[in-house]
């Protein structure tokens, strides 16, 4: 953890703090950060979300999971061949430009108003990330190591399983760090739309109908972290397998 | 070291577009030859070497390499950062040419063993290449390269990351290892002292575009010691290639 870590946290709280304890807003619409915490605890306390936290947490899994299975294999295949991935290129820069959750009605149609409409449009947003970044991780390996494997006697596979495949890693880490947060996004906002019983997304949205605001801000304090926390595992898997990055 | 032409260049030419890098450059090396490539920087002495190895293409003339067997050639590159693999360790960048050709545990573990002897490498195989000094992963990349036996040896500045104390070791450790194997060896260097010390036989280019300004025989025995370097052979070669240096600088 970073020398400087706890400032960051410090800030955030003492600036909500000052802004409601001033009454900037109406105290109904921006209650304190303790007051929040302190509902937060109860919430998790008296396990009032542990269906929600469940759904979300089984849903951003999946999808990331899936995401990872088909996004690196892709990507290593795309990168390899300069070719294929020129003639797909517009088609991942477009739908990566493109907000996934604007094409979650198309989703809707095909995968129905269940869980997989949500699993498949975050795991097809968070995949389009790991594509992008392990494409490109492949396609910049340096020449040097490669040419002197070859001039080892490496053969092609070889070369592709033992220099190839380690060069990129640290750019599809990229992509998988920010796939994380992607999805977790997506799954979040797709709770919101109809058809969902149980998720944070849900609870965010039932809380801003019934007027609960404190329950709402401590749900989106619980997503926040959730966030963090997937980064920071994967940050730290990240410094164990692509131990070389930096030196 | 006579045994028949290993390598045999001759009219060897390169141009990028219209710009000739080397021009006309001709030599031969025996079996078992320690030939020095010397010559001003940016004289194109890696873009032969690169040439010779196949990596870039020539414009003209011709090169043989008698038997050439792609598994017993072995070069070492000036960045030896860039050429050794930080993902796996010192152990396994070592055996990493072995594991391409699928040599079994024991046979690889017995050439590493000969290796540190021969290179007197204390640093630990369990690390990683990174965790080593500039010149620790020099003699990494040097064991890398002769753990195959190679017949043929290139290397680019061979030297270059180490300090005084080292480069002599490594130089004497190079002779070792030659005495045994005796591959031919090709190595390009800016710094006449390690021309003249470990070669045979040094090939003075000029500036560019490159030509051979002369090959100067250096027919001391080997091994050569520190107390060579002290010597009037020592003396007397250096001056000549000096000489040679200078009219090609001249050019």
């Amino acid at each position: 953890m970073k020398k400087n870590f706890l400032i960051g946290i410090i800030l955030l709280f003492a600036v909500w703090w000052v802004v409601a304890t001033v009454h900037v807003l109406d105290a109904f619409f921006l209650p304190g950060p303790i007051e929040v915490l302190i509902d937060l605890a109860q919430m998790l306390w008296t396990g009032t979300l542990n269906a929600d936290i469940y759904a979300t947490m089984v849903r951003l899994g999946l999808a990331f999971g899936i995401a990872l299975i088909a996004g690196i294999p892709l990507g290593i295949l795309l990168g390899a061949s300069t070719k294929i991935y020129e003639s797909v290129e517009f088609i991942i820069d477009f739908f990566r430009s493109l907000p996934a959750t604007a094409i979650f009605p198309l989703f809707l149609l095909v995968f129905g108003i269940d869980d997989s409409s949500k699993i498949a449009v975050a795991a097809f947003g968070a995949a389009l990330v790991i594509i992008f970044n392990t494409a490109h991780g492949v396609m910049n390996t340096k020449p040097s190591r490669i040419i002197a494997a070859k001039l080892m006697g490496a053969k092609k596979l070889q070369i592709f399983k033992s220099i190839v495949f380690w060069e990129s890693l640290p750019q599809t880490f990229i992509g998988i760090r920010t796939s994380i947060s992607l999805a977790l996004v997506i799954i979040i906002v797709t709770e919101m739309f109809i058809g969902t019983y149980a998720g944070l997304g849900r609870r965010i949205i039932d809380f801003q109908y019934i007027y609960n605001v404190k329950g709402m801000f401590g749900i989106i304090l619980l997503t926040g972290g959730i966030g963090y926390a997937l980064n920071l595992i994967l940050a730290k898997i990240e410094d164990k397998v692509v131990h070389w990055k930096g030196k | 070291m006579t045994s028949g032409k290993e390598i045999v260049v001759k009219g060897l030419a390169k141009s990028f577009d219209e710009n000739e890098v080397i021009s006309n450059i001709s030599f031969e090396a025996e079996k078992g030859d320690i030939v020095a490539i010397f010559g001003p920087n940016g004289s194109g002495k890696s873009t032969l070497l690169n040439i010779l190895s196949g990596i870039a293409e020539k414009t003209k003339g011709k090169v043989e390499i008698a038997d050439f067997n792609p598994n017993k050639f072995s070069y070492i590159f000036q960045n030896y950062r860039e050429s050794l693999l930080p993902w796996r360790n010192n152990y396994e960048n070592i055996a990493f040419p072995l594991r391409l050709g699928k040599t079994e545990e024991e046979e690889v573990r017995r050439k590493i063993v000969e290796m540190e002897r021969i290179f007197s490498f204390k640093a630990n195989l369990g690390l990683y290449p990174y965790e080593l000094s500039g010149g620790q992963q020099q003699i990494l990349a040097f064991m890398r390269a002769l753990i195959t036996e190679p017949e043929i040896l290139f290397i680019d500045e061979p030297f270059s990351a180490l300090d005084y104390g080292n480069n002599l070791l490594l130089r004497n450790q190079l002779q070792k290892y030659h005495s045994k194997y005796k591959p031919t060896i090709l190595a390009i260097t800016h710094d006449i002292e390690e021309a003249v010390h470990i070669a045979n036989k040094i090939i003075v280019l000029s500036n560019k575009p490159t030509r051979v300004v002369e090959i100067i025989e250096n027919e001391a025995p080997y091994p050569r010691g520190t107390e060579f370097l002290n010597s009037q052979k020592f003396a007397a070669t250096k001056k000549k290639v000096l000489e040679a240096f200078q009219r090609g600088a001249m050019q």
